[in-house]
Parts: structure tokens; sequence; C-alpha cells
């Protein structure tokens, strides 16, 4: 008998249609797990397979779409369901059978809770089963996510050598429910090596035909379409779908005339549809795919293409030479990777360059912490920055998406550790042209290395259009007779090579005055000589003005429509100095929420008043009256927040002036928040975490979902002695009194108060909290009055 | 509009105090902008009612009803709608996003998301009466997992159910929060009588929180909203 890789090769191959619209045809009920029937009523799950086996259909699915853990419960064992499922498919005839693998139905982080790891062993488990139970192939389908795909494909690969294909669920707008595009599941499935990658469920086929289209573009293994049979409508209290077997069929043959090679069905589709498709279908040649080689890399929901245009690579999370990111990641303050993430996003950033090398961290965890935490704030692709293998793995292994490794070179050593690594996990590679003899003097010796790091590459299965090289930037204080060697390098290595070429830029000017007027002026050199992309600060100003301008030039900005946008107005938008007398005063504008205003304001007068002069005259009693005001219901919530805003914004400029003079405001203590366990709804406690910030505490904020253990373990290495906890909702309740009595069986001294919606006096007391505060004020009121106390 | 930027402003804790034309701009635009972001989606479908000795129940179904206070709601009931409304995770996404750099907008637009998926679900609730009204029935008011005694541990049956995780993208954590977040399942019964008290009566009437709770309706008379 052939393979299944033969078959493939040779013919379109069919994989059979519904199975839940076939269970309620035999009786099922609503709200029941399907899965279970394998082990109650194998005789009903043979029979539909047995009629898709006579059917025509080459390949059948066994019924164990969520027979997992989380689904099946306590009902039956995972192994003994997917065992069962597996035989019914063998018993029917299957000439393959596939093990099928469907969502969680839990959502990944950042939207739910759920972890890679927890997804991974999750899925290990029923992978295992089904593999032992003698799965010719796995099938994962009906994904939204391909962060959750990519813990099950990476199970599968890792735990067994069985072929895998993973299809994605579309909706209308051509995403899937959590916003992934067609472009960036095809980069990252075929990124992690699947055989072959597709669409399923959701819609009909002649509306899915511009998701397969979209697909077929970029694919370079087989491309899969098992669709509903159209959209589901209840006739006589039992579900149907309105697209004939003969529409379907037309709009399937289309697709595979397109290059589609292997079909099947989904929701709707019945043995007549599967016979219907093999009468129509099993005698065409399938086209081999023409795939365009773009360099692409993704984020879980956005693909940034790097042919034609020129991408900025935002260089501002990396600790060398920043105080604040270095104070930042010794304290695990979230925040700060946040908001530097953003900056650089709303500037221009297309993908972010993410470092955290320090040498008192353990990188490898902080780096893939450092990931979740960025990827959870935007959607921009990031570049792991690092020299360590086991960082870089870590990384690799967490992050949602198809990343760009930073760095490899032309060291033999380097390569075998790194590539490795980026085809596991479908990589880009930065590969900086240099080897252990360092950084050739020519153009020519750093296209050599550029050969050489390629070769090694595609030695690795790693594809062209995967690599960036670097072609590396000297100083000009130093070098300068070097410095347009790079440029020419770049000319080289895209000519020669074909490859795409990365600089990071800054160096250039090192030891000189006017930095930024050199590096924009080396920028744009790179640029006309082919540079694809540039790591850089995209908030400097003359890169900005270099990169708004050769977009232009390069017919990327078409009819230069955001250039004119942003500059035509320039000249009439000079600012006028405030003037002083006319405006409020600072402790004015805090009452009055204009937050866009303090800042200024608090600049202005730092030339002439002391910070604490300023935040203790000015900051404190006009927030105490806010406060009250709020307190007696003269104000609500959005009012007293504008004003807490106020104060944040004008902090931040006290604490970068006394930065520079190399002081710290004192702290009134420490305060740990977090928003507990299976709780995901932490408006309320970012909203208390500024209101104490601005009362002049450090806040240790944990975020929210947080573990009991990482409460426990924080309140005892920080020694924290007052905590606040919120929770939104009835069931996670209970998490806050399991998290405080945790902490009290540790024997920890930690005063507790509690928070959110649902809370109230008597829950408060319920889950063993010292106090209760009803809003965002009364929490300050608490810290206060416990300081106090201390 | 107006009476859904009042309902915004009362998830805000709005109780008739003066807002300022900023206030009620931003206000103005948070509304706009969450009805961009969200991507609506919903399902409903009909079953008939059962009682038996485990209670309430919906045919064709394994789910059972268990509570005094859906069986009060359901009363003279012989058939309930079982419907799920979500916003898209693209709502939460665009609300998060505003999180760590405008926390003011972030809460508004939290408030904004949850006026339009209650907006949401009267539209779908009114789709729903329509159909019970060619049949010459009228409906109930909505009653969701949670409410009363009606026990929140339902929640991953009646998703289950309505396959919300295929059809609109709807799921459940372990704990039995919705997510997206900005989403709600819900029961309306068909009678054949009129609405009493019970099934029209406000929202807040069978929560357990009806005593203390500031956002209840009919607390705050503020119309100041410039």
């Amino acid at each position: 008998m052939k393979t299944l890789q033969e078959i493939m090769r040779e013919r379109i191959v069919f994989i059979d249609g519904a199975m839940g619209t076939m269970l309620q045809q035999y009786g099922l009920e609503l709200g029941q797990l399907p899965e279970l029937l394998n082990l109650r009523h194998p005789e009903s799950v043979t029979a539909i397979h047995r009629e898709y086996v006579q059917a025509g259909a080459d390949i059948i699915t066994a019924n164990t779409f969520q027979a997992h853990e989380w689904k099946l419960g306590d009902a039956a064992s995972v192994e003994d369901v997917v065992t069962a499922g597996i035989q019914c498919a063998r018993n029917a005839g299957a000439p393959f059978v596939a093990l099928d693998i469907g969502p969680l139905g839990q959502l990944m982080e950042p939207m739910g809770t759920v972890t890679l790891a927890q997804a991974y062993e999750v899925y290990r488990r029923q992978i295992v089963a089904g593999a032992e139970a003698g799965a010719d192939l796995i099938i994962i389908e009906t994904i939204s996510d391909p962060y959750e795909a990519k813990a099950a494909i990476l199970a599968a690969k890792e735990h067994t050598d069985l072929p895998v294909f993973c299809t994605m669920t579309f909706q209308e707008d051509g995403r899937t429910f959590v916003g992934c595009d067609p472009l960036t599941a095809v980069s990252v499935l075929q990124g992690l090596g699947v055989d072959a990658l597709g669409v399923n469920c959701s819609l009909g086929p002649a509306s899915l035909r511009p998701v397969v289209d979209a697909m077929l573009r970029d694919a370079r293994v087989p491309v899969v379409v098992q669709a509903n049979a159209g959209l589901p409508v209840i006739r006589d209290g039992q579900t149907v779908y309105d697209i004939s077997v003969e529409a379907y069929t037309d709009a399937v043959a289309q697709m595979v005339n397109a290059g589609v090679r292997i079909v099947g069905g989904c929701c709707g589709t019945t043995p007549a549809y599967i016979r219907a498709l093999k009468a129509r279908l099993s005698d065409v040649c399938p086209k081999t795919p023409a795939p365009r080689r773009a360099t692409v890399c993704t984020s879980g929901t956005k693909a940034v293409v790097l042919d034609g245009v020129v991408t900025e690579i935002g260089e501002r999370l990396n600790p060398t030479g920043k105080k604040l990111m270095k104070q930042a990641l010794r304290d695990g303050d979230n925040g700060y990777l946040i908001t530097e993430a953003l900056r650089q996003v709303a500037a221009g950033a297309q993908v972010l360059d993410l470092n955290v090398g320090l040498p008192e961290l353990d990188e490898t965890a902080v780096l893939s912490t450092a990931v979740r935490t960025v990827q959870g704030a935007t959607n921009a692709p990031l570049q792991i920055d690092s020299t360590s293998p086991e960082a870089i793995e870590a990384a690799l292994r967490v992050y949602n998406g198809k990343a760009i490794i930073n760095s490899v070179n032309g060291k033999q050593e380097v390569m075998e550790q790194i590539f490795p690594l980026a085809k596991k996990y479908g990589a880009l590679v930065v590969g900086l042209a240099l080897d252990e003899d360092g950084i050739p003097p020519t153009a020519q010796g750093r296209l050599e290395i550029a050969r050489r790091i390629r070769d090694t590459a595609r030695s690795y299965g790693i594809p062209d259009e995967d690599l960036l090289l670097d072609c590396l930037v000297l100083t000009a204080s130093a070098q300068q007779e070097q410095v347009m060697e790079t440029i020419r390098a770049i000319t080289l290595v895209k000519r020669e090579l074909g490859l795409k070429t990365v600089l990071g830029v800054s160096n250039v000017s090192f030891g000189l005055p006017q930095r930024e007027l050199l590096n924009a002026t080396f920028l744009a050199a790179a640029l006309g000589a082919g540079l694809d992309a540039a790591i850089l600060n995209p908030l400097a100003a003359r890169y900005r003005e270099v990169l708004d301008a050769f977009r232009v030039l390069n017919d990327e900005d078409r009819d230069s429509a955001r250039y004119i946008e942003k500059y035509s107005q320039l000249a009439a938008d000079v600012p006028t100095p405030l003037q002083t007398a006319d405006t409020p005063g600072l402790a004015a504008l805090i009452e009055q929420g204009r937050k866009d205003q303090t800042a200024d304001k608090v600049r202005a007068l730092l030339s002439d008043t002391e910070p604490l002069d300023i935040i203790n005259a000015e900051f404190i009693p006009a927030l105490d009256r806010v406060g009250k005001r709020f307190e007696t219901g003269e104000l609500f919530l959005p009012q007293l927040m504008l004003s807490a805003q106020a104060v944040q914004n004008g902090f931040a400029v006290i604490r970068d002036h006394m930065l520079s003079l190399g002081q710290r405001r004192e702290s009134r203590g420490t305060i740990l928040l977090a928003t507990v366990q299976g709780d995901i709804h932490d408006i309320g406690k970012n909203i208390v975490r500024m209101l104490l910030e601005n009362y002049g505490y450090d806040v240790l904020d944990l975020g929210k979902d947080v573990p009991i253990q990482t409460v426990v373990d924080a309140i005892r290495e920080k020694d924290i002695r007052l905590a606040g906890l919120s929770a939104l909702m009835t069931t996670t309740v209970t998490s806050m009194k399991d998290t405080i009595t945790a902490v009290r069986d540790a024997g920890l001294p930690c005063t507790f108060w509690v928070g959110g919606a649902v809370l109230s006096a008597e829950y408060a007391q319920y889950v063993g909290a010292d106090y209760y505060a009803a809003d965002a004020m009364e929490s300050v009121t608490i810290a206060n009055r416990f300081f106090a106390a201390e | 509009m107006e009476d859904a930027k009042a309902e915004v402003l009362r998830y805000l804790g709005y109780r008739g105090q003066a807002i300022s034309s900023e206030v009620s701009a931003l206000v103005d635009t948070c509304m706009a902008e969450i009805r961009t972001a969200a991507h609506p989606r919903h399902i409903w479908r009909v079953f008939p009612l059962r009682t038996d000795e485990a209670g309430l129940a919906l045919k064709q179904t394994d789910l059972v009803l268990a509570g005094g206070d859906i069986r009060a709601h359901l009363s003279g009931c012989t058939r309930a709608a079982l419907m799920a409304v979500t916003l898209g995770i693209a709502a939460d996404r665009y609300i998060d996003s505003r999180k760590s750099t405008d926390l003011t907008a972030a809460l508004i637009l939290d408030a904004c998301a949850t006026q339009l998926v209650e907006e949401v679900c009267d539209q779908v609730q009114d789709e729903i009466a329509q159909s019970a009204g060619e049949e010459g029935l009228c409906v109930t008011s909505r009653f969701s997992p949670g409410y009363g005694d009606l026990p929140l541990t339902i929640q991953p049956q009646v998703l289950r159910i309505l396959d919300t995780e295929r059809r609109i993208g709807l799921t459940c954590t372990a704990r039995q929060l919705l997510l997206p977040r900005k989403s709600v399942t819900a029961i309306v019964g068909f009678s054949a009588h009129l609405p009493d008290a019970i099934h029209t009566g406000g929202k807040c009437d069978t929560c357990a929180k009806r005593e203390s709770c500031t956002f209840r309706r009919g607390n705050n008379e503020g119309d100041n909203v410039s």
C-alpha cells in the first residue's frame, strides 16, 4: 500500500466529512460530549466512519476532537476515549486513520488564561494516546489562535513522527475569531513544519475562497479545504445547512483548480458530499505549489512582509545604557516594557527588538516572561535578541508567531547552536557578517561570510527568505575608512546572494557630537543601497524624517499621502509657549483633570522649585481635594481618574528629573497588588495602583490571574506588609480566600484588603481579609492609615 | 443614543454630577470607538421545556435548570430560547490596549462595551420575541446563569448546546468566566400569557446584590448629560 505522502504527490486526497452532524442524526443529545460515544456506542461511531469509507474517503477522522482532559473531566480517561476512537475508525476499514485534535475550549493568554505550557500538556496527553493507539496522522483543526496550534504541533512533533495537518477557522471578515489572518496562519504553521495546512469549518466553500487564495499564495506545503455545507439554519428543531452537494462540489473543484490538494467536509457535510467530491476530482492531477517566497515575520495576529519596503525594528527594549529599564527588569516591573513597546509602535516601529541581558539576571526566565508581557500588549512581531541559546529557545517557545532571532554569525559553533532552533520554531534569523577572525575589513570579506551563513542555513533546511544579513556598522570615529564598506557590502549581499539585509545603524556615530545627524545620513545611504530593515530608535526625530521621506521616494507611501499629512502642516504647528500667568496653576490643572497639560507645567516649575515641594505643595493637596469630592459624590469615577492621570503624568517628569540628578523619590512603603487566580478583570486593580503610586507608594503589581504561590513567594521575598487583592466574579472570590489562607498558613505577617465588583464587607470577612475597600479612594485611605500606624 | 449614553454613565457610577464638556466628549468618543472595534455575534435556539424529578430541563439536551428562581421565571412557559451574545475578542483587546496608556479611557470603554453587549442582547431578544409572536406567544425577560440561584456552573453546557465556540467564538474558563469578556448567555421563556410582574420586572429584581448595588436602576436620576 502506498504511503500517505506518496498519495499526496500523485492525486487529490480526500478526507471525510462531519461527525457531529451525523451523530445528531443518530440521536446524540445536545450538550453531551460526542467523544464519549466512542465508549458508549462504538458501533454507531464505526457505522458513520464506514459510510465515509464507502463514499471514498482516504482519511477517516477519528471521533477525538475534544477528547482531552479539560473537556472529559471525570467522565472518562483521555486514553480510553482516544483509543476507542481510533479503533472505531480502524474497524470501519479506514485507509488512513487521523487522530483529530480540536481547540481546547478555553482561550490562550493574553485574551484568556491558558499558557503555552498548559496547552502543550493537555495536547501531549491526547496525542500520545492517539499515537499509541495506532493513528496514521494527526489533524489539528478548527483552530482560531495560532498559539494554540503551536502548542499542539510542538506536542505532536516532540512525541510522534506522524504527519501533521493543521487547519484554521476563518470568519467572513477573512480573520479567525482571535484576529489571525491567512498570511500569519501560513507563516506560523509552515514554520512549525506541518505537512499540510488550510481551512476548515465556519463557512461554505465559496465564502472561504479568498482565504484559500491567500494561503495558496504563500504555502510551500499542500493546502487543505474542509468547508461547511454553508450556514446552519434550524428547521423543525434540527440544524440543517444550506448548500447543496452540487454547489459544494463546484466550489471545491474550483479551488482544486487553483492549487488545493486535500479536500473534505466539515459541519453539515455528509457521505454524499464526499462521494461527489471523489467522483469529480479523483482523476484530477494536483497542481505543484509555486508560492512567492516572501520574507515574513509575524505575531499571533499580524504579519510584516519585508519585501520591497523598509521595515523599522525598534531597538529601545534593551537595558544597555538605560537606567530605568535596568531597574524595571530587576524589579520585575512589566509596566516599563509595555509602555516602551507601545511608544515605539506608536512612533512607527513595525517589529520590536527585545533584549533583557543583564549579568545579574536569569536571562532564560526573564526573556521568556518579557516575551509574554510584550506580546500581550502589542501585536508587533518581536525580534528575540540574545547570545544565549537557552534563553533564545525558551523565548521562541512561548512566542506567539514567527519571530526573528538576533542573531547568528559566521562562527561554526554559533550556527550549530542557533540554526536548529530557527528550523524547529520557524523563526527568521539575523546573520552577522563576522566570524572567528572578527569583522572582515572589506565588503568582499563580509560577502564571503554571508555566503557561508546562507549555505549552512540551507543545510538545516532554512530557506533563504528566512535570513536577514547584517553587514555590520563600524564607528566613524575609530574606523572612518571602513564606514562605506558596510554600504558596499549591503549592495553585494543583495546582488550576489539575493538575501534580505538588516542593520543596526546608531553605532556609526559613537564618540562624535550630534549623533543623530550622522545616524540619519548613514541610514539614508544604507537605504539607497537597498537596506531592507533598520534597527533603530523610532522615536528619534531625524530617523523619522529620513524614513518618512524615503518611503515617498521608494514608492511605498502611495501618493505621498502619509508624508503630506504629517509634514504639510508642520510650519504652522509651532507651539506657542505656555503663558504661565494666563494658565491655571498646577493644582488647578490637576483638579480639572487636564492630564495633557500637567507635564509641561511641572517641567516649567522644576526650573525654580524643588521636586519635593511640587509633590507636597501641589500634587498631594490637589489629590486630597479631588478624593474628598469623589467621596462625597460631587465627582464620579472618570473625573477622579483624569486627575489621577494628570498627577501620574506630572510624576513621570519629576522622576526623570530626579533620576538625571541621581536621586529617587522616597517611598512611603511597598504594597502588593494582584487580581486573583482565575480572574482577568483588572481595570479596578489598575486604578488602585495609579492612585497608590500618586500618593507615593511603591506598588508591586503582580498582574491578573495570579497563581496563589506567586503571591505567597512575592510576599515572602519582598517582605510585603500590606497587600490588596481584587476579584470581579463570584466564582473567583474563592481564589481570594485561598490566596489569603495560603499566606497566613505560610506564617507571613501580611495585612490584606480586598475589593472588586462582587465584594462586600461580608465577603471580605468570609475570605479572611482585614479590610474592605468599596472604591479606589478607600484603598488609599487604608494604605495611609496602615503605614501611619507602622 | 442618549439612552445608551445614560446607561454608560450608570455603569461608571454616575449620579447626576455636573459633567464637563471634556468628559462628556470622551464618553461619546469611547462609545463610537467601541462600536467600531466590536464585532457582535449572536446565536439562539428554541427548545421545549419539560419538568421531571430532576427539575426543569430543556428537551433534546442534557441541560437541567436548577433553582427556584428560574422555575418562577419560566412558570407557565412551554418552551424557552437559549441565547448567547458576544462582542468578540477585538473589543477586549481594544480595551486592554488602552489600559497602560490611558486608564480613564480604558474604564470608559469597558463601560461602553458593557452597554453595547446589553444593547445587542435587547436586539436579539426582539428577534426572539418576533419569532414567538408569529405563534401568538410572548416572551419573558432574559435570565442568565448566575442570576438568583441558577448556578453559573451550567455555563459550559449552555455553550456546548449552542456550539458557541465554533459558531460565535465564545468560550468560558475553568471558573465559568465567559471569554471574550463582553458576552452574555441567557434564557428567554415563551408563554401564552401576558408576562406578569416577575417576567417584566427589571433585571435587578432577582439579583443577590440588589440591596447594596450602586449600579441599580432607578437610583440615579441625573440628566445633566451635556
